[in-house]
């Protein structure tokens, strides 16, 4: 049987004249649809490269990547494009909203080219900012501004939802209620979440947990019961 | 040593950054280039000019007197301190006429020093009746090298006074620095304007005197004209020689008293001489009529002499006639013997007949009678035969009776009975015979006997007759040579008289010849009677005559005495180059770039500093983390600083030099080139650079560029390095003014209210876009606009306003009758729709001081005026009449005078003959100045009905063979002076303005630079601020097409707003360049057409799409990996 998402031997190199440095050095994995899984490991050891790669944003240099049974390894740029605009909800580290635009208008940016998208104001209502929509990002917390995030890459309707350190630059409880929301969403629904983090702290949180050092997979483990968020502590 | 790590940073950053690095010297050159290029026009202009004054040494000072200037005065103002170079010269203007044309000059002598000539066809002339002409004559086409040129002045005595010999032979073309422009100013001579000038060498003036002396002062040389320094060092010469004025000008006084005076004893010492030369005229004529007297005598004597020799004559012929008839009596006597002696012939011929008849018969009766004979005697002898025969017989018969033998021995035969028979019978008949015989014979010697003496008879008589005959022949003869001999007598008796008649004929002749030598001879008497009386009449004409012209001569001696006791002090004009027309209207021409130089470069200059002021703040934005540990490692304030100050004087010195080097070599060229077309004369253009120009621009853009590199610094440096290295909050969003207005606001899409809000959100580079789009698009209009209104010129002066086709000139002093027929001529021409008189002549209007030369039109019908010429307000366009009410003067000459309806003007022909007159309306005119006049007005203003000399005419089509044809038709004809075209002028104005189109390839390049430098530059910043934002958007899945119309959306507006802004600006600066930029005698077109905002923005938004697409690849390139790094 064969994963929602599949990693095969996924290397991703770099030519420094002729020294060839690895970035991932033969990644695998496999993910089930409906998971909530972290992907750890230290800096340097090549998390982001893989997210990048799950997410369309960078290409392997060898290997194959399976994403609902297409190879998205062998895409060109503009399927790459089409694939992350229809298929992949990105939440960033520093959130990346549109300064300009008000919490609302973040969430239509996105939804403006998607194919199916959700309601806006639902979404943010989903992730509790009903009464804030009307705010720009810079009159919002950054829990807030995470949240705006996690509405403009849920409205998309996406298969996958890639989060880059989504904590990396909020307080410990805000963090923390980032990490409900977005175990929640994967619960209620069955969104297929990875969250890609330097802290193993919340690895118990996830129903799989990748671990990875020095480009490789050293270690992968299934989480029978995921302890929620509330109960972690770090 | 310790700073070399920042030195590699320099220079890694420069050549990292080089698109920055460029624009940044692009604009600075682009600033440096218009702002010095443009304003060094200004001097360029000054300094080219000055050069071709200085070589060609223009004067710096001209005196004038009003009574002529002097040797004495050269002298004394040579001495003056301060003067190099004193020339005295002559100048008179002149009427000058070429083959058909009559060219109105200004005739001056050769110069030697001051105000040389540059030629530039043929030679300069060397001996009298060889002259220099201004090549402007020959560009026109007036005249040629070789042509011959008849001067004239107002009348023949006055040309006499004023130059030797009349014609003179153009020997060569020339320039005078007196003249940079076309124009050749005013004169009261032909039609008011000068065509030229004539040089002659001063051998041929026959002047007494100098009519003016050209100055050059000490040092003006060295000095540029046009600035205070020379014209505060001429003006004091000019006080200097102003000082001398008065003791020359009372010497000059002197002077003509004196020469006065000594020609009022020669005018005496004249009438004196003629007085004197009408007594020997007297004198002569009595010895005429002496002479006469002696020869009449003579003649009388002759006379008679003559009716001698007729009478001796006469007589002679009467001697002569008689002689003829005797003559003609003995030729008819003569005739009549003749005639005798012919009958007498004749009849002796007839009796010789006769006679021979009478011979012929006697010789016949002879004959018959010897036949007669010869036959008697034959008769004869046959008688005697037959009695002979008879016998024989007889003897034979008897002796047959005789026996045989006897008749044997007498031999005779036996005859037989039968012979006997026979014989017997023979012997009968023999018988018979002789019987018959005998009775005959003696009957015929009878008759023979008879016959002989008739024959004999006969005979004689003929002798008889014959010698009778013979005597009357003799006798006829005779008379035969008596006639001959009378016949020669007579022949010579008819010699003789023929030889007489002869003679006599001879002598009618002579005597016919004396008679008509008596004739001729009295005829001449006659003549020399009628001529001797000629003389008295003539004597006494010219005694009357003349002795009235002693009396006027008296009088005029008498007038110039009192005249000369009445001259007024003669009086100097000094007059520096101020004087001169174009070197006054070049220096305000020079001036007026100079206005322009001043604001219009100003625009560059702004947004240049603008786009150093952002790009080097943005710069500064970008390094604040480097600086933040530049700072935390140590270094000073300045040399962090100095990086970003020397990345800035690098570039902007750069773009500095080049700037000059481009803007003052190229732009000036450009410009003055495009006013040579005025100053045709100007021999080249200096461009050298001018340190002053060169030096404020660069100093200034490189201030600019420095300062704001500073002052973007300036925060940063202040800063603790700890909040260098936090990252800067991010500029936070707001609400823009229009989504106050939900109506407006919610029509929007998505996309524009992001681009709206964005647009909002960076205010300085919002306005500085609109600014530099704005510039560009103002620039193009300007470009364009300059060239709509120069067309204007061409197609609403000749197409709307003066749309006559053709206009004749025709002479003022031409017979009536001969304008009539030329008039009737014209537009009975089946070529011309419609013909009108006009008067039209070159005028002065004066108002408030102000002084401007124009033509005056006066229609004979000023009702129909508006065929040929559409008067009209040109705000409203509406045409008006021209009424008898005031005069109708041309805008730009109202906007010069500074007069508008109402008010009244100064008309002046010339200084005696000037009258007022109120303005009642103004027309839109767009080519020289006019004043419309009704006849009425005319007639009340100067007393007098106005001369028509001029037709103009509308012709059935603007065909250029049609009009070479009637050009060829009229152009010979009398009375005619010139055919002119509208179309041709036309076609001059529109080729004389073609050269503007430099200007505006210049001004449309300059907006596509400046358009390209502002947006590009702009945008790269803009991208580069958000390049996280874009990094964003292509990670939610935005297409490479999206994200750059997210972007261009933002451009694209801007572009529209800069246009908009461009259109305002582009109007204004317009509007200021042609008001400042038009000459006196043009008025450009206010307007900018319609086409040319089309193009300009169709031009702003190319230029704005250039940039676009250069950004859609910038774009590309961006790393989606950015959207994970922190903020810096």
């Amino acid at each position: 049987m064969s994963g929602f998402v599949e990693l095969r031997q996924v290397k991703k190199l770099y030519q420094m004249g002729e020294v060839t440095i690895p970035a991932v050095d033969g990644v695998d994995f496999e993910i089930q649809r409906g998971e909530f899984v972290v992907i750890v490991g230290p800096s340097g050891a090549g998390k982001t490269t893989v997210l990048n790669i799950l997410g369309g944003m960078d290409t392997c240099t060898e290997g194959t990547v399976l994403v609902d049974g297409e190879d998205i390894s062998s895409y060109k740029n503009r399927r790459l494009t089409a694939y992350r605009r229809d298929e992949i909800g990105f939440v960033f580290q520093f959130y990346n909203l549109v300064q300009n635009l008000t919490a609302l208008e973040n969430v239509e940016l996105a939804l403006q080219i998607s194919k199916d998208p959700l309601d806006a104001a639902q979404v943010l209502g989903e992730v509790g900012l009903s009464e804030r929509m009307d705010n720009f990002p810079a009159q919002l917390s950054g829990g807030e501004q995470q949240r705006v995030a996690i509405a403009r890459a849920l409205a998309k309707n996406p298969k996958l939802l890639l989060c880059d350190e989504p904590t990396g630059a909020l307080d410990y409880n805000t963090g923390k209620a980032i990490l409900k929301l977005l175990q929640d969403t994967c619960r209620e629904k069955g969104m297929t979440v990875i969250v890609i983090t330097h802290n193993s702290a919340i690895a118990p949180m996830a129903d799989r947990v990748i671990r990875i050092k020095n480009g490789r997979v050293s270690e992968m483990l299934l989480n029978e019961h995921p302890i929620p968020v509330e109960q972690i502590e770090w | 040593m310790k700073k070399r790590a920042l030195h590699k940073d320099f220079y890694r950053e420069v050549k990292k950054t080089r698109n920055r690095f460029l624009s940044i010297l692009v604009i600075v050159a682009l600033g440096v280039a218009f702002f010095s290029g443009v304003r060094v026009s200004n001097p360029d202009m000054v300094l080219s000019a000055d050069k071709f004054y200085d070589e060609n040494r223009l004067m710096d000072i001209r005196v004038l007197g009003t009574l002529g200037v002097t040797d004495e005065d050269v002298q004394v103002i040579s001495q003056v301190e301060g003067v190099e170079t004193v020339e005295p010269g002559y100048s008179v203007d002149m009427l000058g006429d070429v083959g058909e044309h009559q060219l109105a000059l200004q005739v001056m002598s050769m110069p030697w020093e001051l105000n040389q000539i540059t030629l530039k066809e043929g030679r300069f002339p060397q001996k009298e009746g060889e002259c220099l002409a201004d090549s402007r004559l020959l560009e026109i086409g007036l005249l040629q090298v070789g042509d011959t040129i008849t001067l004239k002045s107002d009348s023949e005595e006055e040309t006499k006074d004023l130059i030797r010999e009349t014609e003179y032979v153009v020997v060569g073309a020339g320039v005078s620095p007196l003249y940079l422009s076309l124009d050749r100013g005013t004169t009261k001579v032909g039609s008011g304007s000068l065509d030229g000038f004539l040089l002659l060498p001063a051998k041929s003036f026959a002047m007494d005197c100098y009519t003016q002396i050209c100055v050059a002062a000490q040092g003006a040389r060295e000095l540029e004209s046009y600035t205070e320094a020379y014209d505060n060092l001429v003006d004091e010469l000019v006080e200097r020689i102003e000082a001398l004025e008065e003791e020359q000008c009372q010497l000059r006084y002197a002077q003509i008293q004196q020469e006065g005076a000594e020609k009022i004893a020669e005018g005496e010492e004249e009438i004196a001489e003629g007085e004197e030369k009408l007594a020997d005229a007297r004198k002569e004529l009595a010895d005429g009529e002496k002479k006469l007297a002696d020869a009449e005598e003579e003649l009388a004597d002759a006379r008679k002499e003559l009716a001698d020799g007729e009478a001796t004559l006469t007589e002679k012929e009467k001697e002569l006639s008689d002689a003829r008839a005797e003559l003609d009596d003995g030729w008819r006597q003569l005739t009549e013997a003749k005639e005798k002696l012919v009958e007498g012939t004749r009849k002796i011929e007839g009796a010789y007949k006769d006679y021979e008849a009478g011979a012929a018969r006697l010789r016949e009766g002879r004959t018959q009678w010897e036949a007669g004979q010869a036959e008697y005697e034959k008769n004869e002898t046959q008688l005697s035969k037959l009695k002979q025969q008879k016998e024989q017989l007889e003897g034979i018969l008897q002796a047959q009776q005789l026996s045989d033998e006897e008749l044997a021995a007498l031999g005779l035969p036996r005859l037989t009975q039968e012979e006997q028979a026979a014989y017997e019978e023979q012997l009968i008949s023999l018988i018979a015979g002789i019987t018959q015989l005998e009775a005959a014979l003696p009957e015929a010697k009878k008759q023979l006997e008879a016959a002989k003496a008739e024959l004999l008879a006969g005979e004689q008589q003929l002798a008889e007759g014959k010698a009778l005959l013979d005597q009357y022949n003799a006798q006829i003869e005779q008379g035969g040579s008596e006639a001959i001999y009378a016949e020669r007598d007579l022949e010579e008796a008819e010699k003789e008289w023929a030889e007489g008649n002869e003679k006599i004929l001879d002598a009618r002749e002579e005597l016919a010849d004396g008679k008509r030598r008596l004739a001729e001879a009295e005829e001449e008497l006659l003549r020399a009677r009628e001529e001797l009386s000629e003389g008295q009449q003539e004597y006494q004409e010219a005694a009357d005559e003349n002795e009235p012209k002693i009396a006027d001569a008296k009088e005029k001696i008498a007038d110039a005495k009192k005249e000369l006791s009445e001259l007024e002090q003669p009086e100097w004009y000094v007059l520096d180059r101020q004087y001169l027309q174009t070197y006054v209207e070049y220096g305000q021409d020079a001036e007026r770039i100079g206005a322009i130089g001043e604001w219009f470069p100003a625009i560059f200059f702004l947004v240049a500093a603008l786009v150093c002021l952002t790009t080097m703040t943005r710069m500064v934005e970008e390094e604040r983390t480097q600086i933040g540990t530049l700072k935390a490692l140590g270094y000073s304030n300045h040399s962090i600083a100095a990086k970003y100050i020397l990345y800035a004087l690098l570039s902007s010195v750069v773009g500095s030099v080049v700037g000059v080097l481009v803007g003052e070599r190229i732009l000036p060229l450009v410009i003055i080139n495009a006013y040579r077309i005025l100053y045709t004369n100007l021999p080249q253009v200096l461009t050298p650079l001018d340190v002053n120009y060169s030096m404020t621009s660069s100093l200034l853009a490189i201030l600019c560029t420095t300062v704001a590199a500073l002052a973007a610094c300036y925060k940063e440096l202040f800063s603790v390095p700890a909040a260098l290295m936090r990252p800067v909050a991010p500029k936070a969003g707001k609400r823009v003014f229009l989504e106050r207005l939900p109506f407006l606001w919610r029509r929007l899409n998505f996309s524009y209210k992001a681009t709206v809000r964005n647009l909002m959100r960076y205010k300085k580079r919002f306005f500085m876009t609109i600014f530099g789009i704005g510039g560009c698009m103002a620039l193009l209009l300007v470009g364009f606009g300059i060239k709509d209104s120069i067309l204007y010129i061409g197609t609403v002066q000749f197409g709307e306003i003066c749309t006559y086709d053709i206009s004749f000139g025709v002479e003022e002093d031409a017979k009536r009758e001969e304008q009539e027929g030329l008039f009737a001529r014209i537009s009975g021409d089946g070529r011309m729709l419609s013909a009108m008189w006009v008067r039209e002549a070159s005028l002065d209007v004066e108002a408030g001081g102000v002084i401007k030369s124009g033509y005056l039109v006066v229609p004979e019908q000023p009702g129909e005026l508006k065929d040929y010429i559409h008067l009209r307000n040109r705000s409203r366009q509406e045409a008006f009449p021209l009424t008898d009410k005031g005069v109708i003067i041309t805008e730009k000459l109202a906007k010069l005078l500074d007069v508008k309806s109402g008010d009244r003007i100064w008309l002046k022909e010339d200084e005696t003959r000037q009258v007022e007159v109120e303005v009642s309306g103004i027309a839109e005119n767009y080519f020289l100045h006019y004043v419309y006049m009704s006849p009425r007005v005319y007639e009340e203003l100067y007393g007098e009905a106005p001369v028509y000399n001029a037709i103009y005419g509308n012709t059935v089509s603007q065909d250029e063979k049609l009009e070479e044809e009637l050009r060829r038709d009229y152009t010979k004809r009398e009375a005619i002076s010139n055919v002119t075209f509208v179309s041709t002028m036309a076609q001059r104005v529109t080729d004389m303005l073609k050269s503007m189109d430099t200007i505006i390839y210049v001004l449309v390049i300059a907006a596509g630079l400046l358009a390209f430098v502002v947006l590009y530059n702009l945008n790269n910043i803009n991208v580069s601020e958000r390049k996280r934002e874009l990094a964003t958007l292509k990670v939610l899945g935005f297409f490479d097409g999206e994200v750059s119309a997210y972007v261009n959306r933002e451009n694209v507006l801007l572009t529209l707003f800069g246009a908009a802004a461009g259109v305002i600006l582009g109007r204004f600066l317009h509007r200021f360049i042609i008001v400042t930029a038009e000459i006196d005698m043009l008025m450009f077109g206010r307007e900018i057409a319609g086409m040319s905002y089309v193009y300009s923005v169709l031009l702003t938004f190319l230029f704005s799409f250039i940039v676009n697409a250069v950004m859609h690849f910038k774009l590309k390139k961006i790393d989606m990996v950015e959207s994970m790094k922190s903020v810096e």
